[in-house]
C-alpha cells in the first residue's frame, strides 16, 4: 500500500501543471474582479466618508450661521428696547420739566398778580386813609410825609 | 513456473486489496499507480473548470459559483496574506489557493459513492501526498533565493547557529510529517467507509461520509497552513 514509486514525479509535474494553467487561465479574472471590488469598495468608502465630513461641514456652518442670526436678532431686540426706554424716558422728562415749568410760570403769575393786587389795594388804602385823615382833621393832607406815614400805617395793619 | 506463482499471488494481494492504486510499468523499471492518475487528472478538470465557469462573466457583484470560488480565495487569502504580508500575498496566493483547492477536491472526491467508478482520493496515495510536501519543502529554496538570494540560508541559523541542527532535521521532518498526516487521515478515511459499507450499509457509513468530508476539508486546511509556516521565513524576518 506504501509505494513510493515514479508516481511522485508524475504528481510533481500534474501539480505544477494545475498551478500553472490556474495561475494563468483560471484564478486570474477572478482575482482581477476581486482586486477591482476591493478598489471599488475602498473608493466607495473614501467618497461616503468625504461626503460626510462635507455634509458635516454644511450642518456645521449652518449652525453657525443660525446661531450668528439668533445673536443679531437679540441683539436688534436688545437696541430697540432701549431705544424705546430711552425714548419713553426722554418723553417722561420733558413732560414733567414741561409741567415744573408751567406750573412756576403759574405760580409766578399768580404771585406778580398777588402782588400787583396787594400794591394797588394799599395804595388804595393809603389814599384812603389819607383822605380820610384829612377829612378828620380838616386839612388837607398830601405831602411824602404823609404817604410815608400813612404806608407804614396800612403796612402794619395788613401784615396782621 | 515462479512467474505464475508471483502473477497469482498479485492477483491475490489484489483481490484482497480495497483501495487499488492500478499499478502500471509504462517503462521498464518506471511504474505509476494508474488510479491515482485519473483521479488527479479528474480533480485538475474539476478545478479547471471550476475557475472557468466562475471567471466566465466576472462581475462586481458575485452571485452564484463565482460567489462560492470567491469565498475559498478570500478565505485562503486571508490565511496568506496574514502569515506572508502585502508581498507575499501577492507573489504566493495563486499558489495557495490551487495547493488548498486541490487537496480539497481531492480529498472529497474519494467520498462519492462506489457506483461504477472506483472513487478513490488522489491523497490516499502516499506519492502524491509526498508529491505535494516536496514541492512546497523544494517551493521554499527556490522562492526564498529569488526573493531575499543568499541570505535565504541565514534562517538556518537564526536566532543563533546552535540551531543549526533543529533547522536541518526540521528540514527533513516537516515534508515527512505534512505527507505522512494527509495520506494517513485520506486513506484510512475512505478504508474505514469501505468497510463501513460492507458492515452496514445504511446510515452509518452516510455519518462517516458527513465526517470525512470535515476531515477532507481540515486537512486541506492544515496543509495549507502548515506550507504558509514554511513559506513565513521568506517574508518575514525575526
Amino acid at each position: 500500500m506504501v509505494n513510493i514509486n515514479a508516481t511522485l514525479i508524475a504528481q510533481v509535474i500534474n501539480f505544477l501543471f494545475l498551478v500553472f494553467v490556474l495561475a494563468k487561465y483560471a484564478y486570474k479574472p477572478l482575482a482581477k474582479m476581486m482586486e477591482e471590488r476591493r478598489n471599488k469598495i475602498a473608493s466607495d468608502l473614501e467618497s461616503a466618508e468625504k461626503a460626510r465630513t462635507d455634509a458635516e461641514a454644511i450642518q456645521k456652518e449652518y449652525a453657525d450661521k443660525l446661531a450668528a442670526a439668533r445673536q443679531e436678532a437679540a441683539a436688534i431686540i436688545e437696541e430697540a428696547r432701549r431705544t424705546a426706554q430711552a425714548a419713553q424716558d426722554k418723553a417722561v422728562a420733558d413732560t414733567r420739566a414741561e409741567q415744573e415749568s408751567i406750573i412756576a410760570a403759574a405760580k409766578a403769575a399768580i404771585a406778580s398778580d398777588k402782588k400787583a393786587a396787594m400794591d394797588d389795594v394799599r395804595n388804595q388804602a393809603v389814599e384812603l386813609a389819607i383822605a380820610a385823615a384829612g377829612k378828620i382833621i380838616g386839612q388837607k393832607l398830601g405831602t411824602d410825609e404823609d404817604k410815608k406815614m400813612a404806608g407804614e400805617i396800612v403796612d402794619s395793619l395788613m401784615s396782621k | 513456473m515462479g512467474n505464475e506463482a508471483a502473477a497469482a499471488a498479485a492477483e491475490a494481494e489484489h483481490a484482497k486489496e480495497i483501495i487499488h492504486y492500478l499499478a502500471q510499468d509504462v517503462a521498464p523499471g518506471v511504474t505509476i499507480h494508474m488510479q491515482t492518475m485519473y483521479m488527479t487528472w479528474i480533480s485538475m478538470i474539476i478545478l479547471i473548470l471550476l475557475f472557468i465557469f466562475a471567471s466566465k462573466n466576472a462581475k462586481l457583484i458575485p452571485s452564484g459559483l463565482q460567489n462560492v470560488m470567491e469565498f475559498f480565495v478570500e478565505f485562503i487569502e486571508g490565511q496568506v496574506s496574514g502569515s506572508l504580508g502585502e508581498k507575499g500575498r501577492k507573489a504566493m496566493l495563486s499558489f495557495f489557493v490551487s495547493l488548498f483547492m486541490f487537496i480539497l477536491v481531492s480529498n472529497e472526491l474519494g467520498m462519492l459513492p462506489q457506483v461504477g467508478v472506483h472513487w478513490t482520493s488522489p491523497t490516499n496515495d502516499i506519492n502524491t501526498c509526498f508529491a505535494l510536501s516536496l514541492t512546497v519543502a523544494i517551493g521554499v529554496y527556490v522562492v526564498g533565493v529569488a526573493t531575499n538570494g543568499i541570505s535565504h540560508f541565514k534562517h538556518f541559523i537564526s536566532p543563533s547557529a546552535a540551531f543549526l541542527p533543529l533547522h536541518l532535521l526540521d528540514e527533513f521532518t516537516k515534508p515527512l510529517t505534512m505527507a505522512l498526516r494527509l495520506f494517513g487521515n485520506i486513506l484510512a478515511g475512505e478504508i474505514l467507509l469501505i468497510v463501513l459499507y460492507q458492515l452496514a450499509p445504511w446510515i452509518v457509513p452516510e455519518l462517516w461520509v458527513m465526517f470525512s468530508l470535515f476531515i477532507g476539508f481540515l486537512q486541506a486546511f492544515i496543509f495549507t497552513m502548515l506550507s504558509l509556516g514554511s513559506f513565513e521565513k521568506i517574508y518575514v524576518h525575526h
